[in-house]
């Protein structure tokens, strides 16, 4: 066998190496990419309000709620329309306008994001706009 | 192995041998092996999981 037949069954077996070791990083990968574990995730809107707060929290939650700390409504409409919002979402303007509450704090508080607090602001004034346009009233 | 023996065992295993491929596979168990770790512990599902995929794949390397 010649130097230069050496030379060409060395590189097949490099080549091989190489190949193989490719072909193994990527099952690696597709492997890690199956059985990762995805964290299921439902969005707090799907989840009824009775599992986000159970009764005895709620309860408790409206206890603590001295008239200080509660909306004081001069319109009686205005009071209706919160009293229809979801609970979570009276929670959510009842910390930031009534206890002042950053929104950081209140993410950091229901254990969820700083955007999600903004979301239920921005519906719940929606909602209570639209809910005192429809009785002749505009906020 | 001699190179020869390389050769015409890695022919065999990209023609569909299943001794040759298993001879291949034995070869080259330290490198499957080393990327058959998780998190610091040797993955067994990943090890065969890389094994079949070479099985799977091999008869596509061009000699």
């Amino acid at each position: 066998m010649n130097y230069q037949q050496e030379l060409e069954k060395d590189e097949l077996r490099a080549r091989f190496t190489g190949w193989l070791e490719t072909t193994v990083y990527r099952a690696k990968l597709n492997y890690i990419r199956k059985t990762s574990q995805k964290i299921e995730t439902v969005s707090i809107e799907e989840v009824a309000e009775s599992s986000l707060v159970s009764g005895s929290q709620e309860q408790e939650w409206c206890r603590h709620l001295s008239p200080k700390d509660a909306f004081d409504f001069e319109e009686e409409k205005l009071a209706k329309a919160f009293a229809e919002l979801p609970l979570m979402r009276q929670r959510i303007l009842t910390m930031l306008f009534v206890e002042e509450k950053k929104p950081d704090e209140i993410a950091a508080k229901l254990n969820c994001s700083i955007q999600h607090v903004y979301n239920q602001r921005s519906l719940a004034l929606k909602k209570l706009r639209t809910m005192l346009a429809e009785g002749g009233d505009m906020l | 192995m001699t190179q020869e023996e390389f050769r015409r065992t890695l022919q065999g295993a990209v023609a569909g041998g299943h001794e040759d491929l298993e001879e291949i596979l034995r070869l080259y168990m330290p490198m499957i092996n080393k990327y058959s770790y998780l998190d610091g512990q040797l993955d067994e599902d990943l090890r065969q999981y890389i094994m079949i995929h070479i099985a799977l794949n091999i008869s596509k390397f061009p000699i």
